[in-house]
């Protein structure tokens, strides 16, 4: 004998009864004898285990028996719910919970270092080139007026350039329309970036900074880097990634939502950036080599940024596409250096011999 | 503002009922959850649903939610919640997939993410309703659901169309500055607004609450729109009240320790301490505005509400409530949100031990109705959880 509760579906009358089980079918009583029901075992559907809920044996017709959570025999129904039996064993387990927040750090550290990055660059690979142009032409004009005003370059010196950049990205592999555009801009200082669809932005404090076209174009061979990798898309991509993520796990925080989704989309973005600057760097070190430039310029105009950013010497110097300028990146490009001036020595021996 | 023809075969059993009783019982909800088993069970589906993709978010969703309806009880028995986890599972992948397009829209050009948020506008007084049937479909007490009727036609008028109405301090603002007097305008628009916008307020609860129905019995709703204009005045002093100390205590601060070096402050670029600092101080006054809005509002929309002879009375007060939401938002950020449980579970307390049924009755006289109570999809309710549609209930 089982004390339940029975609602028969058709009032909120609450009729106290004892249940038990008769063969194939489930029959229970009112606790004054006078009533009895009955329904076969078949027609009974249980609710789930869930800890300190009462469980809900629904009936035929509409109505249920309510059984106090601990008052139910474990052999009554054993098929029913084989899914959620577990969880709920795992519920009741305290090291369950503590191995729950393992595991939760661990997937969430797996899916915002590996899974996002995947699918973000899945998903650019197959964007066609028009969406990128236009990201591109949205950004630049929501730019231009604001941060970046038209440039105070003489003509003379910009054609030069333009010039410069011409001979250099004639028939590069990988980056079709590109094309430069300089501006003048307080804001930003000594600076450039690559806009998705070819646009690169190099401001005119940047192009007085730099010593020599050399220089010049091992700066505009880093930002074709990001264009030829369509940094620029995965890297936003990436970031609403985050958001579309941060916002399922916030779940009905909707509230707090906001703030919260916006720290981890900080701290991700700069990260990836780092990884994205070296691709660019290496992009640079091949393309300045292929047009027989030594990648020791990339040094020099790494160098003259410091110079144009003193109040940053020292510290990690990033421009608005967050470049890290770190000892590491000099490093390599010193070692590309080297690998450029041994292969040209060889090449020289082999043409003398 | 429901449908006596439709509801008539509903109201027949009342007649059954015993009118004369002079005693009024009171019924106090009761809440019996306790943290430390809802953290379990919290925290084990959390982890699940990430280690499946979120596929198990929808069972997760289930169990959370049976574990907070069936802990708050009313005369003695619980709520149930009795949604299936694979309509909810459907829901919230359409939700996902509608919500990625809306913020990548947004990344090509913002126009297009313009005309997707009109889009989504358009249908939002369709959502709530969908998502009210939803919750009122799956939601029972002593083995009778709820129901909500499909008033599509009220939706659009209380949720679109009286927003329109809105309109009006703006366009007197635009005039009375057109012709002159700028200061004399702000303040007649700032008049219009307080006049329209409680009305608005109060017509929405009234429908809300009006096409609500349960045992047999339909909700109704006291016609008491003046109590709004008092909640929302006294909102806006408290709102001067939280926000002018605290933009004076930030303003302060904040040209002390610019003071040295002048050119650091660039309104363009503002540096990541100030925006912290800007949150760090609006979060707490704005919290002190809403609770008090959110209290008053829910107290109002209980205590105006009646379902058969049985009335409600909810008692939920300022500071405590205040309280309350401060030390939950304080915990959960300082434990990386592994206080959420803890959080749900006092607040839960406090709002059931807040909320009595007042009548003469027992509660039992409640009869099966005579609506179609057919499945509904969860596709709406998941939309709203996420866009964070504040329905107030």
């Amino acid at each position: 004998m089982v004390p339940a509760i029975y609602f028969d579906g058709r009032s909120t009358h609450a009729t106290r009864v004892d249940a038990w089980r008769d063969g194939d079918m489930l029959r229970w009583r009112g606790a004054n004898g006078m009533q009895e029901w009955s329904a076969p075992w078949t027609a009974i559907e249980p609710s789930a285990r869930v800890t300190g809920v009462p469980f809900t044996l629904h009936v035929h017709d509409g109505g249920h028996l309510q059984i106090d959570h601990d008052a139910l025999p474990a052999d009554w129904f054993p098929r029913h719910h084989l899914i959620e039996h577990v969880v709920d064993g795992l519920e009741r387990r305290w090291t369950a919970a503590l191995a729950g927040i393992v595991v939760i750090v661990a997937s969430l550290f797996v899916l915002f270092e590996f899974g996002l990055p995947w699918a973000a660059d899945r998903v650019s690979a197959h964007l066609p080139r028009a969406v990128e142009q236009a990201m591109g032409k949205q950004s630049l004009a929501a730019l231009e007026g604001r941060l970046l005003m038209p440039t105070a370059l003489s003509v003379e010196r910009q054609s030069h350039l333009q010039s410069v950049f011409h001979h250099f990205v004639v028939d590069m592999e990988g980056v079709p329309d590109a094309r430069v555009a300089f501006y003048g801009s307080k804001a930003l200082g000594a600076n450039a970036f690559a806009l998705p669809g070819g646009t690169i932005v190099f401001t005119d404090e940047l192009a007085q900074a730099m010593p020599d076209d050399d220089a010049f174009i091992a700066v505009i061979a880093h930002e074709l880097g990001h264009q030829a990798n369509h940094h620029m898309l995965r890297q936003v991509l990436r970031s609403s990634g985050v958001f579309i993520v941060a916002g399922l796990l916030m779940g009905d925080v909707t509230s707090m939502g906001g703030i919260a989704a916006g720290i981890p989309a900080f701290l991700v973005d700069s990260h990836y950036s780092r990884g994205f600057e070296e691709d660019a760097d290496r992009f640079a070190f091949r393309a300045l080599a292929s047009r027989s430039i030594d990648p020791v310029a990339f040094v020099h105009a790494m160098q003259a940024l410091e110079r144009a950013h003193p109040e940053l010497k020292g510290e990690e110097l990033r421009y608005a596409s967050s470049h890290p300028l770190t000892s590491a990146r000099i490093a390599r490009a010193n070692a590309a250096s080297l690998q450029f001036r041994a292969a040209k020595t060889a090449a020289a021996a082999h043409s003398n011999r | 503002m429901h449908d006596e023809t439709m509801a008539s075969g509903v109201y027949l059993p009342e007649l059954d009922v015993i009118p004369a009783r002079d005693t009024t019982e009171v019924h106090r909800l009761r809440f019996h959850g306790n943290a430390g088993d809802y953290f379990r069970i919290w925290i084990v589906n959390v982890a699940l649903s990430l280690v499946t993709l979120g596929i198990y978010s929808a069972w997760a969703t289930v169990r959370t939610r049976r574990y907070m309806y069936s802990n708050t009880t009313l005369g003695g028995s619980p709520f149930d919640y009795l949604a299936r986890p694979l309509p909810i599972l459907k829901g919230r992948l359409l939700t996902v997939f509608i919500f990625a397009i809306y913020a990548f829209a947004g990344r090509i050009a913002p126009a297009l993410q313009a005309v997707a948020a009109l889009i989504v506008a358009g249908f939002m007084p369709w959502l709530i309703v969908k998502s009210m049937m939803f919750r009122a479909r799956y939601s029972s007490w002593r083995g009778l659901r709820f129901y909500f009727s499909d008033d599509y036609a009220g939706a659009y008028k209380w949720y679109l169309g009286v927003y329109f109405l809105m309109g009006i301090p703006f366009l007197l603002i635009m005039l009375v500055s057109m012709m002159g007097h700028p200061g004399f305008g702000m303040l007649l628009g700032f008049a219009a607004f307080t006049g329209i916008y409680p009305w608005i307020k109060g017509h929405q609860q009234e429908w809300m609450v009006d096409n609500h129905h349960f045992g047999g019995k339909s909700f109704s709703f006291d016609d008491g729109i003046g109590n709004y204009y008092g909640v929302y005045i006294k909102a806006v002093g408290v709102a001067l009240v939280w926000f002018l100390p605290c933009i004076a205590l930030f303003s302060t601060a904040a040209v002390l320790i610019n003071k040295g070096n002048p050119q650091a402050f660039n309104p363009k670029m503002p540096s990541p301490y100030f925006i912290l600092g800007v949150y760090a101080v609006m979060a707490p006054a704005y919290l002190g505005v809403w609770t008090f809005v959110h209290t008053r509002m829910t107290n109002l929309l209980y205590n105006q509400a009646q379902l058969g002879q049985y009335r409600f009375r909810s008692t939920l007060a300022y500071w405590p409530m205040l309280g309350l939401y401060l030390t939950n938002a304080l915990a959960v950020l300082l434990t990386i949100g592994l206080a959420l449980p803890w959080a749900r579970i006092r607040t839960a307390r406090y709002r059931s031990e807040h909320l009595e049924v007042v009548g003469e009755g027992d509660l039992s006289d409640f009869v099966r109705d005579a609506f179609a109570h057919g499945e509904i999809g969860a596709t709406a309710t998941e939309m709203d959880s996420l866009l964070g549609i504040d329905i107030g209930l």
